[in-house]
C-alpha cells in the first residue's frame, strides 16, 4: 500500500467513524444506520493483500467496538473472521466488479451479525440481544448494501481500486 | 395702395392681434363657461383622448419599472441577505431559547441532587444498531470515571461505562446489558430495571404478588450504590402475568427521550476505583 492510498484509507475511516457516530444517528434510526467501517473492511478484503488488509480489518472491527457496546474485541474478531474468508475467495471471483462489491458487503453484513449474536450469546449475558439484533437484521443489511452501492458510484472507486 | 402695400402687414399683424384681443376681452365675464369652440374641441378630441391616455399611462408603467427595475436586483439580492440574516437570527433565538429552557430544567435537577454533578453534552451515539451507548464531552480530566450515575432533566440516563481523558461513554439504561435496581413509586415494589428493544426497558425480577399497574412510575431505589434514591426512571406500559412463573412482565417507556438527548448530568459519587 503507497502513501496516498494509506492516506485516503485514514481519511475514509476517520470520515465513516465520525460519520456513524455523530451525524447519521441524527438522521436515521437504529437498523437503518449504515456500518461504513465494514464497508471499508470489505473492500480490502477484495482488493488488499493479505499482509496490509488483516491487520487492518481487526483493527478496523477494534475501532468499531470502541465507540459500540461494552465489548472490546467482538467486532475485531468478527472482521478478521470476515476478512480471512472473503480473501480466500477473492482471487477465485471478478473482484473489480461492483455488483459483486456490494453483494459482498450484504453477505458479510448477515456474516457479522450472525458472528456478533453467537458470539454475545456464549459469553455474555444479554439474552434479550437476540430480539434487537434479529429484528434489525433486514434493514441493516439493505441499509449496508445500498450504502455500499453508493460507495460503488463514487467517481474515484476504480481509480482508487488501482491504488490499493 | 403704395401705403397699403408698404404698411401691410403691421395694418393686418395688428388687426389680428385687436381681434384677438377683443376674442379675450368677451370670453372674460365667461371664463367659467365652455363657449362653442371650446366644446366643439373637447368633443372632437373625448373619444381619442382616452385610449391614448391609457396608453401613454401603459407605457409610462412600463417606463417607470423599467427605471425602478434597474435596482431591483441589487435591492433583491440585498433584501434576501437579510432576510438570511434573519430567519438566522430567528432559529439561534429559538436554539437559545430552547436551549435556555432544557439547561433550566437540568438545572432544576442538578439543584434536587444532593452529591456533586457535571453536567456534559452528547456528542456522539453508538455507531452499532443494537447497543445503546453515547459518548459525552468528558472525561477523567473532569474527575468522571466508570460506574457513576448519568441522569437527565427528565430522569435516569445510565451509566459511564468506558472513560478517556476527555470524553466517556454512557451505557443507557434501554441496551441489553443495563441494570438498575427500581421501585414503583406508588406501591414500592422492587425490581430490576433492563434494556429492552425498541427503546423500552423491562423491570425484571418483580414478583407476581407485588401490585403493578400501568401507568405506574418507576424510580430509582438506590440499592446498589450507583444512583442516588427517587431519581424518576419511567411509566409502566404494560404489565403481564402469566398463569405459571414467578415473576410478572413489565415494561417501561423511559422518562428521557434517549434519543433527542443533548446535555446530561454526571453524579460526581461512587464509581469504580
Amino acid at each position: 500500500m503507497n502513501k496516498r492510498a494509506a492516506l485516503l484509507l485514514a481519511g475514509a475511516v476517520v470520515l465513516s467513524v465520525v460519520l456513524q457516530a455523530a451525524v447519521l444517528p441524527v438522521f436515521f434510526t437504529p437498523p437503518f444506520k449504515p456500518d461504513l467501517l465494514l464497508i471499508i473492511m470489505v473492500y480490502l478484503a477484495l482488493h488488499g493483500s493479505v499482509e496490509n488488509g488483516a491487520p487492518l480489518a481487526w483493527l478496523l472491527g477494534l475501532l468499531k467496538d470502541v465507540f459500540s457496546g461494552l465489548y472490546l474485541g467482538l467486532n475485531s474478531f468478527t472482521f478478521l473472521i470476515i476478512f480471512i474468508v472473503i480473501k480466500g475467495i477473492a482471487n477465485r471471483v471478478y473482484a473489480e466488479s461492483s455488483f459483486l462489491f456490494v453483494f459482498t458487503v450484504a453477505v458479510a453484513t448477515a456474516a457479522a451479525i450472525t458472528c456478533n449474536l453467537l458470539l454475545l450469546l456464549m459469553f455474555t449475558q444479554t439474552p434479550g440481544i437476540i430480539y434487537s439484533i434479529t429484528s434489525g437484521f433486514i434493514p441493516h443489511l439493505l441499509t449496508n448494501a445500498f450504502a455500499a452501492s453508493l460507495v460503488a458510484l463514487l467517481p474515484g472507486f476504480s481509480r482508487a481500486q488501482e491504488v490499493a | 395702395m403704395e401705403l397699403l402695400k408698404k404698411y401691410g402687414f403691421f395694418l393686418l399683424a395688428g388687426g389680428v392681434a385687436f381681434v384677438a384681443l377683443l376674442f379675450f376681452t368677451l370670453n372674460i365675464p365667461n371664463n367659467r363657461e365652455a363657449n362653442f369652440i371650446e366644446r366643439g374641441a373637447l368633443m372632437v378630441f373625448a373619444p381619442v383622448m382616452k385610449p391614448v391616455a391609457r396608453t401613454s399611462g401603459f407605457f409610462e408603467d412600463v417606463w417607470d419599472g423599467y427605471i425602478s427595475l434597474v435596482n431591483v436586483r441589487q435591492e433583491n439580492v440585498k433584501l434576501r441577505d437579510e432576510i438570511k440574516s434573519l430567519n438566522a437570527r430567528v432559529v439561534t433565538g429559538n436554539e437559545f431559547q430552547q436551549a435556555n429552557q432544557r439547561l433550566t430544567r437540568l438545572l432544576d435537577m442538578k439543584n434536587a441532587i444532593e452529591p456533586p454533578t457535571l453536567a456534559a453534552s452528547v456528542v456522539g451515539e453508538d455507531v452499532t444498531s443494537w447497543f445503546r451507548t453515547m459518548i459525552i464531552d468528558r472525561g477523567s480530566a473532569s474527575g468522571i470515571r466508570e460506574g457513576m450515575a448519568v441522569v437527565a432533566a427528565d430522569g435516569v440516563v445510565g451509566q459511564i461505562v468506558k472513560v478517556a481523558p476527555s470524553t466517556a461513554r454512557v451505557l443507557l439504561l434501554t441496551d441489553h446489558a443495563s441494570g438498575i435496581a427500581a421501585t414503583i413509586e406508588r406501591s414500592r415494589a422492587r425490581g430490576v430495571v433492563k434494556g429492552k428493544d425498541a427503546g423500552l426497558c423491562s423491570m425484571e425480577f418483580t414478583t407476581r404478588e407485588e401490585d403493578v399497574k400501568v401507568g405506574d412510575m418507576l424510580v430509582t431505589s438506590g440499592i446498589g450504590g450507583v444512583f442516588i434514591k427517587g431519581l424518576p426512571i419511567g411509566e409502566v406500559t404494560m404489565v403481564k402475568r402469566g398463569e405459571y412463573g414467578i415473576f410478572q412482565t413489565i415494561t417501561i417507556r423511559p422518562s428521557v427521550n434517549l434519543d433527542h438527548l443533548e446535555e446530561v448530568l454526571v453524579v460526581l459519587r461512587g464509581g469504580y476505583e
